[in-house]
């Protein structure tokens, strides 16, 4: 039962999520001035609903706080509020604000009230000045829903003098007649929910067993109307039914109530046998199939101690200052009451990996999937005709193959498409990175996404999410310039990030640019040789002494800000990236700014290889680095003065790189390049180039990537294996790192320095 | 001693196998499975007793040679060479290649007379039916594999 319930609550956090991502969209449009009617609307209905799912699963911090965002775009769509940058600014900040407590709900870290309330504020000034002098809303801590809920209580008045429920005055209370009081909480009125619901309800059981019943108001408890506080509730009904009616029935109709309503079922209207309030924790427990009662069961054990004033406290429980709140605050998330509890019981632990676990497909990419799958299986068929075919039909099972390779292919397309998703989810989370990264460094840095609907492969956007995070931080902390010097740099104040990504030669390539200071080479050198990362006298070219910042334990922030410059980030980002096959390299120049770009592979499962033959094995090279092939010419080959070759191609100079001896293994023929070897003309993605001679190019085709590095160790100018159609396991190369060894190899520097930069 | 068992058990069934002419033993239940000798793709800058990666329906591992490992004589043009795979504690899956597998025993951990140096690869000596066989450290063995990055 409670299984049922969590998959429920899992697809209202899946649903937020995508809300959440819909706002952040709209959100941003509304920042770049796109203030159409349509983005407004489509803003609003993310929070409304959130706060609707969360108002039926009982989440009651997060229905709160989206109520109050609810009201201020309300003033926004209503025209009464601009959506002025400062506004826009608000609300992006209640949107964080609203994420953390869905986060929250889900079982994550508590919210701190302290930024709820701070949040709220802001956002109820927004309609406060918008709405200028409408009167009642502006009541502090009260939700606009709470206006309507004294309206409310008059048709209901009405409805009992008029008789509405087929009361007869003289119904007679019989001896073993069954007696319902109830009172309902403000909070009750503020679900939406009204005590004439309760009334017909109970009236209808009435019905359907043959009587009856008879309501009683209670108005002891209102007081004169000059005291009356609106939003208060202090009616209680007291409701004789008629003895043929269950408790059963009864707890039924208070079903959806129970936790903001007190409710008292006594038989015989006299000897209470002590059911009163404490049967509610009973009734919850009853009532467990419907959600709010497991959230929200710590509400009537505060009931318990305070009846009396139990609308009272209920709706105290309502402004964030109160003593549950307080306590809320104090012990973390475990036994707490409110929406965190029910969640944190039990399946924390579970429900994120299973989150992880799902994946939202459009649906004609799994009609293709299917549409492959069929043609596979009558490919099978006629394989396995021809298979028993009297005369063999050699040549027909040929032609029938090569389709099926075209399918399989397809195939792999059309699974990959499946997992692909695009890079949006994450670049959207980096524009909140960078607006708390503001706010805590005082500065003013505008994002700009580009490509989001770059699809990668769904463990690579997963993955990318950390070094993103890391990079921007960064780039906000140190690369973007403090408001005064970049005005006395004839810049303007604001800052500008560019976080682009896109597909390039099979791979992609992520950019994230700022308009920074750049990096001040002096410093990175003075600090790495401080540090003891380079030699005193080591002579670095302007990109190496970039890349001193990838070395671990590197930072130049004199101070360690909260943001970064504990030297741990720029390192923990080139490890991450070089963990999913990618490559970072910086491009900055002093004064305007630095460039990182990442290129990642597009799937982390198969790549299209060109097959080749060094030392008598099979290697793999993956088809995207390979230039051009051709024969070794030996009059374009040249020695260096320390035994390096490099080879002349239409004039471009290389380092000729005999694969072989590379790669430790024997079999290279000494002598330099036979007459029948081949030269591979392969590029790093910065362009670099190298020439690689091999013995032989087998075949081109797609090959499974598989880790060695489970198992063995790393190997350098190896970057993965894979096997092949005859079962035997082949390296598929790491031509940058090949090209790299080879362009240090010709370097005329002295080679301890270079050692020092191969991190 | 050995690390290979439980406090309680003293007795752990051991695999043995020859090595040249001489005899080695490691717990059985470290072993997968026992297959012919194929084949191996020739790793760069490999260690010298690393003969290779084969293809374990799919999964990728290298086969050590133990006799280059141990550095004793292997028995010369041998038909019945076998590669034991074996999966360390800490889930590296990897070959040993040896010259045949003789049997299993039930080797008393009280038995086992531990050899001197403590990072070697033989954690002790025992002597089953008058024969005295190595007990092998898989630990070590396999973790040099894993170890540092080759440059």
């Amino acid at each position: 039962m409670s299984g049922d319930m969590d998959d429920i609550l899992l697809v209202f956090f899946q649903e937020c999520e995508e809300q959440l991502q819909e706002l952040e969209r709209g959100l941003s449009a509304l920042s770049d001035g796109e203030s159409g009617k349509e983005t407004i609307n489509a803003v609003f209905r993310a929070v409304h609903s959130v706060k609707g799912g969360a108002a039926s699963f009982g989440l009651e911090n997060l229905v709160r706080f989206a109520h109050v965002f609810e009201s201020s775009l309300d003033g926004l769509r209503s025209g009464r509020v601009a959506p002025t940058p400062e506004i826009v600014k608000t609300f992006l900040k209640a949107m964080d604000v609203l994420s953390d407590l869905v986060a929250e709900a889900q079982g994550g870290a508590t919210v701190d009230t302290g930024r709820i309330e701070e949040s709220r504020v802001e956002l109820q000034a927004i309609i406060g000045e918008g709405s200028g002098s409408a009167g009642p809303k502006e009541d502090d801590t009260v939700p606009a829903d709470f206006a309507p809920v004294p309206v409310d209580f008059e048709p209901v008045m009405a409805d009992f003098d008029f008789g509405d429920f087929g009361v007869e005055e003289d119904a007679p209370a019989d001896a073993a007649s069954l007696v319902v009081t109830f009172s309902p909480h403000a909070a009750m009125y503020d679900r939406g929910d009204d005590a004439r619901n309760l009334l017909i309800g109970l009236s209808d059981v009435a019905v359907a067993h043959g009587g009856t019943s008879m309501v009683t108001c209670e108005t002891a408890a209102l007081p004169a109307l000059g005291s009356l506080e609106t939003e208060k509730s202090y009616l209680s009904w007291r409701v004789v039914l008629p003895a043929a009616v269950p408790e059963e029935s009864v707890h039924t109709v208070f079903d959806w109530v129970s936790d903001v309503c007190d409710v008292t079922i006594t038989r015989d209207g006299g000897s209470s046998p002590g059911s009163s309030s404490q049967e509610e924790p009973a009734e919850a427990q009853a009532a467990l199939a419907e959600p709010e009662a497991e959230p929200e069961a710590p509400v009537p054990a505060a009931v318990q101690a305070a009846p009396v004033q139990a609308p009272v406290a209920a709706s105290h429980a309502r402004t964030p200052t109160s003593i549950a709140e307080k306590i809320m605050a104090e012990l973390p998330p475990a036994p707490t009451p409110a929406a965190t509890a029910p969640i944190a019981a039990g399946n924390t632990a579970t429900r994120r990996p299973v989150e992880q676990a799902t994946i939202r497909v459009d649906l004609h990419r799994v009609d293709d999937l299917m549409d492959l799958v069929g043609e596979l299986v009558i490919a099978q068929a006629a394989l396995e005709s021809i298979g028993q075919r009297e005369d063999g039909g050699q040549q027909e099972m040929i032609k029938r193959i090569a389709s099926m390779k075209t399918l399989t292919r397809d195939i792999q397309d059309a699974v990959m498409a499946v997992r692909a998703q695009p890079v949006r989810s994450v670049f959207q989370r980096m524009q909140r990175v960078v607006r708390e990264a503001c706010s805590m460094t005082n500065k003013d840095v505008v994002l700009t996404l580009e490509g989001e609907d770059t699809e990668v492969d769904r463990t690579l956007v997963e993955k990318l999410s950390d070094p993103l995070t890391h990079m921007l931080r960064n780039a906000v902390d140190h690369g973007i310039e403090s408001a005064e010097t970049r005005i006395a740099a004839g810049k303007p104040p604001t800052g500008q990030i560019l976080l682009s990504a896109g597909h390039r030669s099979g791979r992609i390539l992520i950019t994230i640019k700022d308009d920074g200071g750049g990096i001040n080479r002096e410093r990175v050198l003075a600090t790495a040789v401080k540090r003891g990362i380079i030699a005193p006298d080591a002579v670095l070219t302007d990109d190496e002494v970039n890349n001193l910042i990838f070395a671990p334990g590197f930072s130049t922030a004199s101070t360690v800000s909260d943001l970064s410059g504990r030297g741990v980030g720029m390192d923990v980002v080139k490890q991450a990236i070089l963990g999913l096959g990618g490559r970072v390299t910086i491009n900055s120049v002093e004064g305007q700014g630095t460039t990182f770009c990442l290129s990642l592979p597009l799937t982390l499962a198969v790549l299209d290889g060109m097959l080749i033959v060094a030392a008598g094995s099979t290697m793999v090279v993956p088809v995207s680095s390979v230039v051009e092939t051709m024969m070794v010419n030996h009059k374009d080959i040249y020695m260096l003065p320390d035994g390096a070759n490099v080879v002349s191609i239409r004039g471009a100079c290389m380092p000729l790189i005999p694969l072989a001896s590379e790669l430790g293994l024997d079999g290279y023929k000494a002598g330099g390049p036979s007459e029948e070897d081949v030269i591979l003309v392969v590029e790093n993605e910065s362009g670099a180039r190298a020439a690689l001679i091999v013995e032989d190019i087998r075949d081109q085709a797609q090959v499974v990537i598989k880790s060695i590095e489970k198992n063995y160790r790393q190997m350098s100018g190896v970057s993965a294996a894979t096997i092949l159609g005859d079962g035997s396991v082949s390296l598929i190369l790491d031509v940058p790192a090949l090209v790299a060894n080879a362009l240090g190899r010709i370097d005329t520097r002295p080679s301890d320095v270079r050692t020092g930069l191969a991190a | 001693m050995t690390d290979e068992a439980g406090a309680d058990t003293k007795l752990v069934k051991m695999i043995v196998f020859a090595v040249g002419e001489q005899e080695y033993c490691i717990p059985i239940l470290s072993v997968r499975e026992i297959r012919g000798f194929e084949k191996t793709t020739a790793l760069p800058f490999a260690p010298h007793y690393v003969c290779g990666a084969i293809n374990l329906r799919g999964i990728i591992l290298t086969v050590i040679d133990l006799a280059v490992y141990l550095n004793v004589e292997p028995l010369p043009d041998n038909p019945r060479r076998v590669v034991v795979i074996v999966e360390s504690r800490n889930g590296t899956v990897c070959g040993l290649l040896v010259d045949r597998v003789i049997d299993m025993a039930d080797v008393n951990l009280a038995d086992i007379q531990a050899v001197a140096e403590e990072d070697s690869s033989l954690s002790g000596l025992v002597m089953i039916a008058d024969r005295m066989i190595g007990v092998l450290r898989l630990e070590v063995v396999v973790g040099q594999l894993v170890g540092g990055m080759t440059s």
